[in-house]
């Protein structure tokens, strides 16, 4: 909502097109992942890039931990860059948790949104028995924070009070600086919680903006059984399943994920207007 | 292009840790012998499979969230703590150096594993113990906080406290005041009492002498009352100016060891008159060699004071006995007693009767003639020489009147 957002999100802005393209990053990565598509969509787009609060080169001091402990907090940063860029008619795509936090924001301000293109989206990640599969346990879950706990986000966690009291080894920092996954780890841990932890099933219903659900083959973070409940569930949705394996086809397999979403992109698709009943 | 024909370097299939080659897609290209005896598979089973096979849940998620993203936007990834899943399902915890470059037409990562035993069992007690100190870190900084806290109370404490001795100083200068202005009054006004009851002394004197002519016996058996009723005048006067020091707490008590026998000695020249008028004896029983650490003159003032009492309190015939003895409850303490065969205290009264003005009207006599401060008089001496006096009674047996004083 102000200027500041430019900054605090570390925005960028470029491309010769009008229509915007928001780009928003997944859990553990920061802008620089989109590095592959951007290119192709540069010149019809005015291509917007930023760092989530706590996540790349966005402003850490800004960081609110309460706030980014739900989603919402995220989608608000969305919400935030959206309106310091005073954007209209967006196309937002989404990586893996940013595709429910594409989904929160135009619920909150559909008119803002034209389209969402979500790659590798899911709604819950745990599973929710009898009925849904979301492909983990909360014990994998665990597993996943003690990992990243281990790694040298945890190292970097003994070095960074160090860190800060050694202005005279800037080596140091400017290694950490380089290396994307080196965000606070409280910050991460807490990035992680917020994203593996979330149920945004409910708020599927109430969406308004057209969506693409990019499914990718033999994914275990978002696997074929939750693209199909999100296609169900998703009204305006369109379900593309791709060959690409893994989790960021963006990154393995760019040529077919833009592919794919120029082709979307082309295809016309009709708003439907929901009553506020949904909302 | 897989690598299944290709046979491995003897070197790099025995090297002393992991192995492991993967394309984009995760296919398995090449592993090692270490690898392979490290998580308990053959070499069949992993090549081709994906490279999630031998990764725990946990590290599957942490690959596509962070291993495989870090590889393909930097090219390498360094130190990377991992678990593997052996076949077994047990959990292999391991450090990964990966490079991901162009080898025979498509991307391959090359990654060297290293089995983390020693030093895994050294960082997770490292990170327990930062959390540990961290904890501590609180609760010291939460004791800190509460102990600034108190120290805030205490201050405020503190300067209430001071008021209030300053409070207390001003009052107690007041009653200071009001203690020497009552000095100065009594001792005015015994002097001012005292001055025309000399007078009366000495004029009723001059009468008796026939000074100023002669006296029929009638006339100086009426001046003899006059001069009983101003020698009782003087004594109360004497009596209250000396009860209104005491209380003052401007008497001073020379206190040395005494024997009790010396006083009690001292004091029966004193009072045998009195006793022999009355038609009472005496006994004594008081071992020499207790000592009391005491007042002289006031010890035989006390003395004097209970005898005397004894003495008008006891019937013709009867007896008046002075004993002495070691407190039974406190070795460091003695008690001088005075003990009669008189009419005894009621049970009710014998407290009041240490009160001034007080006396005990007795079915025997009238009025008993003595100003009724002498036994308050003595009290306020007993307990200012650290002692006291109490008093036991049966009607019509006799009283008991002990004087307790610190040993010597």
């Amino acid at each position: 909502m102000s200027p500041n957002a430019l900054r605090r999100n570390n925005v960028k802005v470029f491309g010769n097109g009008t229509q915007p393209m928001l780009f928003a990053h997944g859990f553990g990565c920061d802008q620089n992942m989109w590095r592959f598509m951007t290119p192709a969509f540069e010149n019809d787009y005015r291509i917007v890039l930023f760092d989530y609060v706590g996540s790349g080169k966005s402003d850490l001091s800004a960081y609110d931990q309460s706030r980014y402990s739900s989603l919402d907090g995220y989608a608000q940063d969305v919400l935030d860059v959206c309106h310091a860029l005073q954007l209209r008619d967006v196309i937002f795509v989404g990586h893996s948790v940013s595709s429910m936090i594409g989904v929160l924001a135009a619920n909150r301000e559909p008119d803002l949104f034209a389209r969402l293109v979500l790659i590798g989206p899911s709604p819950r990640y745990i599973n929710d028995a009898p009925d849904y599969v979301g492909g983990f346990e909360r014990s994998d879950i665990v597993g996943l924070l003690e990992t990243m706990e281990k790694n040298y986000i945890g190292w970097a966690n003994f070095l960074a009070p160090a860190i800060m009291k050694n202005p005279d080894r800037p080596e140091l920092s400017a290694e950490l600086e380089a290396s994307f996954c080196s965000t606070d780890p409280v910050i991460a841990k807490n990035f992680a919680e917020a994203t593996f932890f979330a149920d945004n099933r409910a708020d599927l219903a109430a969406v308004q903006v057209p969506s693409l659900i990019m499914q990718c083959s033999d994914d275990m973070i978002a696997p074929n059984v939750v693209g199909d409940y999100l296609s169900r569930e998703l009204p305006g949705s369109t379900l593309a399943t791709l060959r690409a394996t893994g989790h960021c086809p963006h990154m393995s397999h760019p040529d077919e994920t833009i592919a794919v979403v120029r082709e979307y992109l082309r295809t016309p698709v009709s708003r439907e207007r929901r009553s506020a009943q949904h909302a | 292009m897989t690598d299944e024909a290709r046979t491995l370097d003897p070197l790099l299939d025995e090297e002393p840790c992991g192995f492991i080659s993967f394309a984009d897609d995760g296919a398995v290209r090449v592993v090692n012998r270490t690898l392979l005896d490290m998580l308990g598979y053959a070499r069949g089973e992993l090549i081709g499979k994906h490279v999630e096979t031998i990764l725990a849940v946990g590290s599957r998620i942490f690959y596509q969230t962070h291993f495989f993203p870090l590889l393909r936007l930097q090219g390498h990834a360094d130190e990377i703590f991992l678990l593997l899943r052996a076949k077994s399902g047990s959990d292999v915890a391991v450090l990964a150096n990966a490079v991901r470059r162009e080898r025979d037409g498509e991307s391959i990562t090359d990654a060297v594993l290293l089995q983390l035993v020693e030093r895994r069992k050294f960082e997770d007690a490292l990170l327990e113990a930062k959390r540990v100190a961290e904890e501590a870190t609180m609760t010291a900084n939460a004791h800190r906080s509460e102990l600034e806290r108190q120290a805030v109370e205490l201050e405020m404490s503190q300067e209430q406290l001071e008021l209030q001795a300053r409070e207390l100083e001003r009052q107690r200068s007041i009653a200071e005041d009001a203690n020497h202005a009552k000095s100065a009054f009594l001792a005015m006004m015994s002097h001012e009492l005292r001055t025309p009851l000399n007078a009366i002394g000495g004029y009723v004197q001059l009468l008796e002498m026939g000074v100023h002519g002669p006296v029929t016996p009638a006339q100086i058996d009426a001046l003899g009352r006059v001069t009983r009723s101003q020698q009782h005048l003087l004594r109360l006067i004497n009596d209250l100016l000396n009860l209104a020091r005491i209380e003052s707490g401007r008497v001073d008590y020379d206190l040395q060891p005494i024997a009790l026998d010396d006083i009690v000695q001292a004091t029966l020249p004193m009072i045998e008159p009195q006793l022999a008028a009355r038609g009472l004896r005496y006994e004594l029983n008081v071992p020499l060699e207790l000592k009391a650490q005491a007042d002289r003159e006031k010890i035989e003032q006390i003395l004097l004071n209970l005898l005397s009492n004894a003495s008008k309190f006891t019937q013709p015939g009867g007896c008046v006995t002075m004993e002495a003895n070691v407190a039974p409850d406190d070795i460091d303490f003695v008690e001088l007693k005075v003990i009669d065969t008189g009419v005894g205290i009621p049970n009710n009264r014998l407290d009041a009767v240490f009160e001034p003005f007080v006396q005990v009207e007795s079915s025997h006599a009238a009025r008993v003639d003595g100003s009724g401060l002498g036994l308050s008089i003595s009290r306020e001496m007993a307990r200012g020489m650290g002692g006291d006096i109490s008093a036991e009674s049966t009607l019509g047996v006799g009283s008991t009147f002990t004087i307790r004083l610190r040993r010597g």
